[in-house]
């Protein structure tokens, strides 16, 4: 007999949220982790399809809408495995963890995307935003007063707003810069969550919307960078709205990131509350497959390997960022755990485009795991290799998020898949 | 335009800015013309060491004569420039044994001052080297910073009246009656048209040097000999560290800021302005760093690029480059190709360039019928701005460990804060991202820049009147720059690490969603934002299906 019905490999966006609602429908959950994953450093939004064809600067606004499109453009994206209705659902139930087991609030429809400022003054095109982000809509036009710290070195608010006028959007935005309050006035290194939790206290938000005094009259809403509170960010934002008598917004700035950390706090907490088990910190090393079944995992613990065992595993392993795929100078791609099969080429010229920015995404992120419509991991002639493993969120074949901002949506409806299957 | 002058000198290399200095303290009125920044060809995608002649000893004793006789004079008179890393050479498992004597004798009879050292000593200096290392020499080998170096020669030369005109590429050279009379050249920002009257031209084009002869209808043979180095996201030594064999591939790994550099491959490419880094470069540059220092492939590496050797050859054969001298190569076009009034300097070393500054401004002397002495080698050189625009990553260090560091930290590699930043800004117009990452480091060091060029385009909006669409621009720019250098050496950690990079451009700022075109005025405050603009590094597929096999 298992220990477990499900073990998970890794903590991201993918990963949690198929261990959350695992745990949910009762089953006995493992989740492994060596950290917390993409979420932690990313904007804190869920990314369905936010530009199509991928190479489009003109956002989309109805995601499931021009999902067809995008697909017909991008064969090999996994979203065509999964399919639109696994989309859909994946959203709906992470509207559903967040709204119903985590003090969270998301807002949105597979249907529609927010229009958000980022922190160069691009357009964000999201499904999914908390309260505080959504606040930032471009659509609802009117004035917005966008506030920076001197002391915080990774938001320039004058560069945003010019972007942001210069692009029509129907906003007018302007910008004040001000001097953080003590205690971390002239501490010219401050960080995101420094910050944040410096605003968890009312004589700072006090102070600081006092230095805004004067400033703020004419303007409709108010934005911050994201730093508005950790554990108590609902009251912050309240707090700042009534002192400030506007709609207060943030905007995601550069890692780490602080709606990522309440995302992925929020998520933790209801796994655990469903009875899940979380072991952060480990890494899992092998895993052995006999007669087209996973028989056991091996994680590595401070000083020995620990093996583990249950019905079914999930590997949510996140890719090349995440680890879950690696690479070396030889031009060998592999997978860790399992060895995998991964198709790649060893010639490592081949693994980049020209450009950096390059919105058909670099092939090398294109590497990944084969899978079938089940998530199964395949061979090349698509045999099921483990039939009790399933592959879930940035590690599958194609699942790269730069083309047409995809990476969450693809978590979720992963997630979505496999819970149906396993539930 | 129309200007004149006594004396026109074509190339912004070490080379030339040396020459344009020697020539401004002789009293010539003289002007330079660079089609790039200054140091920004071969002079700044060299290995960055100022040679004791260690290397050359055995096989080129005089040219290592040469490199130990300028070491000790550049050390006077341009000392904020060099870092005196001090050099060693050692034996490993995989060099011939019997090398270190014979380098040992080659460089007492050369004069290059040399120590044997203990093993358990030298470990003690690098702990990081190769435990099985059986003999080790001390040698007085250090680093150079080349922007730093140029500019001074060209603030100097200034300070005589000389002239530097950056972003001037020449395009004709006038000859009437077989004689050279000017030059004309092509403004790159603005495309505007400069045409220079000069009694005498030097063409101080280095692996160019071919080129610039021919616009003058004279025939000179330079080959390019491309050399690729690799830079590692850790100091793993503090001392330039030579393998003690003949010179060979991946035989130096020379600190320098924040990072340590191994080099170089030597192949001879066609094209000076396009050539690709091969794969086996990359991988045999891993291998032989590990020879040094056994943990070296566990480090990152950081970006790799490639300089090309100015090779001078009186005559053409398919001989290893290695074997062609290193010497430098003066020619009077008047004997050689009975064309007056021009002069090619070419080849040579940067550790040279002084002395070959010195032997042309003689020849210039000599055809322009004046006597006039060389001082460079007694004058010790004002440092740029009175020190304020260069900064050393260990002098920063300093001053942070002692808390006299003000204001943000902006580079957290390199130690570059806001102050630092907004004061170079003051005195640049145009080039700005990649000006700040030659003269203060920003971008360079382990990160790459993945944070700090966001942080550093958000303050150049702020302190430059930018408009939106030129900081998107140059941001884009200078990530695309990064993006040639880093791509050749991506995988494994560094690959997660671009990844990231992706995350924070793409992903949380939009940049490539934002708008980005320049219209004719915008285009020209911003300029070309390309140092290594001029040498596509991009693979060419015959080389690559060579490099295959
Ligand atoms: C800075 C940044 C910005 C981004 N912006 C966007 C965006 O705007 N739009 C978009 O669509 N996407 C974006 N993404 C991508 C998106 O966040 C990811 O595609 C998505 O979150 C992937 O989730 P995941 O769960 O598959 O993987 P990850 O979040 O990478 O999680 C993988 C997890 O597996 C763990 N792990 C790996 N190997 C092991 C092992 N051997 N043992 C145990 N644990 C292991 C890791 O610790 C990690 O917790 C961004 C990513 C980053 C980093
Ligand atoms: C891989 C490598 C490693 C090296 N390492 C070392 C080392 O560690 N120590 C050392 O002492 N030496 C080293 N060298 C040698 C040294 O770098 C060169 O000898 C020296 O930099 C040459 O300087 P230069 O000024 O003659 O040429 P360059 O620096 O190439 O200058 C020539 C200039 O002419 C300009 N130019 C070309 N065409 C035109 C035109 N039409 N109009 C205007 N301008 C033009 C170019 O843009 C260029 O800036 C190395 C060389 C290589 C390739």
């Amino acid at each position: 007999m298992s220990r477990y019905d499900v073990v998970v490999i890794g903590a991201g966006l993918a990963g949690l949220t198929t261990a959350c609602q695992l745990a949910q429908a009762q089953k006995k959950v493992l989740l492994v982790s060596t950290g917390g994953g993409a979420l932690l450093l990313a904007s804190g939004c869920i990314d369905v399809l936010g530009f199509q064809p991928a190479t489009s600067k003109q956002p989309v606004t109805d995601p499931l809408g021009k999902l067809d499109a995008f697909l017909a453009e991008a064969p090999d994206h996994p979203y065509n495995i999964v399919g639109k209705a696994n989309v859909q659902t994946g959203i709906e139930t992470f509207w559903e963890i967040i709204h119903n087991s985590t003090a969270l609030e998301y807002w949105g429809a597979a249907d529609k995307n927010w229009l958000l400022p980022s922190a160069a003054g691009a357009v964000h095109p999201t499904c999914l935003a908390p309260t505080s982000l959504a606040n930032g809509e471009l659509t609802k036009g009117g004035k917005m007063l966008i506030v920076g710290f001197r002391e915080l070195r990774d938001f320039y608010p004058a560069l945003i707003t010019q972007n942001l006028n210069e692009q029509d959007l129907g906003v007018e935005a302007a910008s004040s810069v001000i001097n953080a309050p003590e205690p971390l006035a002239k501490n010219m290194n401050i960080t995101p969550l420094e910050l944040a939790k410096a605003f968890e206290r009312s004589d700072f938000r006090r102070k600081v919307v006092q230095s805004l005094q004067g400033q703020s009259k004419q303007f409709n809403r108010i934005g911050f960078p994201a730093v508005l509170g950790l554990k108590q960010h609902a009251e912050v934002l309240a707090d700042l709205e009534r002192m400030l008598g506007k709609t207060v917004f943030e905007i995601s700035t550069l890692p780490p990131s602080v709606p990522g950390r309440r995302l992925f706090e929020g998520l933790k907490a209801s796994f655990l509350q469903a009875g899940g088990r979380l072991i952060i910190g480990s890494k899992v090393v092998e895993g052995l497959i006999e007669n087209g079944r996973v028989s056991q995992i091996q994680m590595e613990t401070a000083n020995r390997l620990r093996p583990l065992t249950a019905e079914n595993y999930v590997l949510a392993t996140g890719g090349i960022y995440g680890g879950g795929i690696q690479t070396d100078l030889d031009g060998q791609v592999w997978e860790p755990i399992f060895g995998l099969p991964v198709e790649s080429d060893s010639n490592r010229h081949t693994w980049f485009s020209e450009r950096f920015l390059s919105n058909a995404g670099q092939p090398v992120s294109q590497y990944g795991i084969q899978v079938n419509e089940k998530l199964n991991p395949v061979d090349s002639n698509k045999t099921p290799i483990a039939e009790n493993l399933f592959i879930a969120g940035a590690t599958i074949a194609g699942a790269d998020w730069t083309r047409g901002r995809t990476g969450d949506g693809l978590a979720l409806a992963t997630a979505a898949t496999i819970t149906k299957q396993i539930a | 335009m129309k200007k004149s002058t006594e004396v026109l000198v074509i190339g912004g290399g070490v080379t030339g800015c040396g020459v344009l200095f020697d020539l401004a303290q002789r009293g010539f009125k003289c002007i330079l013309l660079e089609r790039g920044g200054l140091s920004m060809g071969t002079s700044g995608r060299f290995h960055g060491l100022l040679h004791s002649g260690g290397r050359y000893v055995t096989n080129d004793p005089d040219a290592a004569r040469e490199c130990i006789e300028e070491n000790m004079i550049l050390r006077k008179v341009m000392p904020h420039a060099i870092e005196d890393t001090g050099g060693l050479f050692v034996t490993t498992p995989w060099d011939p044994p019997e090398f270190a004597d014979k380098f040992y004798q080659a460089c007492l009879n050369v004069g290059i001052p040399v120590e044997e050292i203990s093993i358990s000593e030298c470990l003690r200096r690098e702990p990081l080297l190769n435990p099985d290392i059986s003999r080790a020499f001390t040698v007085p080998d250090g680093s150079v910073e080349t922007w730093e170096a140029c500019q001074t020669l060209t603030e100097n030369a200034a300070a005589y009246g000389a002239e530097t005109l950056t972003y001037h590429q020449v395009v004709d050279i006038l000859v009437e009656n077989n004689k050279v009379v000017g030059a004309v050249a092509k403004n790159t920002v603005n495309g505007e048209e400069v045409t220079i009257e000069a009694d005498l031209v030097v063409s101080a084009a280095g692996a160019w040097g071919g080129k610039i002869a021919a616009m003058a209808g004279c025939d000179v043979t330079v080959y390019a000999g491309k050399g690729t180095m690799i830079a590692m996201n850790y100091r793993m030594v503090n001392t330039v560290v030579n393998r003690c064999l003949p010179p060979d591939d991946g035989d130096i790994l020379v600190p320098i800021g924040s990072v340590a550099v191994i080099g170089t491959t030597s192949v001879r490419v066609e094209n000076p302005d396009s050539y690709a880094i091969e794969d086996w470069e990359i991988k045999l540059m891993m291998d032989e760093g590990e020879k040094l220092v056994p943990s070296f492939k566990k480090f990152r590496a950081l970006r790799a690029w490639a300089g090309v050797r100015p090779l001078y050859q009186e005559k053409s054969a398919g001989m290893d480059l290695r074997d062609v001298t290193r010497k430098y190569a003066l020619l009077d076009h008047t004997p050689h190709d009975g064309v007056d009034n021009f002069v090619t300097i070419t080849g040579g070393k940067w550790t040279t360039y002084r002395m070959m500054a010195e032997d042309t401004v003689d020849l210039v002397c000599k055809k322009l019928g004046t006597e006039r002495p060389c001082r460079t080698a007694e004058t010790t050189l004002d440092p740029p701005h009175g020190q304020q625009k260069f900064f050393k990553l260990t002098q920063r260090l300093e001053k942070l460990e002692k808390g006299e560091l003000d204001g943000q930290l902006i580079c957290e590699c390199e130690i570059v804060t806001r102050p630092q930043i907004e004061e170079n800004l003051k005195d640049n117009d145009w080039n700005i991202i990649n000006d700040l990452r030659r003269d203060l480091r920003v971008g360079m060091g382990p990160c790459q820049g993945g944070f700090c060029t966001y942080r550093v385009a958000g303050i150049m909006h702020d302190n430059k009147n930018l408009s939106a669409k030129q900081t998107n621009k140059a941001l884009v720019d200078f990530l695309q720059e990064r993006w040639k250098g880093m791509r050749t050496v991506l995988w494994g950690r560094h690959l997660r690490q671009m990844k990231l990079d992706e995350g924070i451009y793409m992903g949380l700022l939009g940049l490539d969603k934002l708008p980005n075109e320049l219209s004719g005025n915008d285009q020209a405050r911003i300029g070309e934002v390309e140092t290594e603009g001029f040498y596509e590094i991009e693979p060419d597929a015959a080389e690559l299906s060579t490099a295959a096999k």
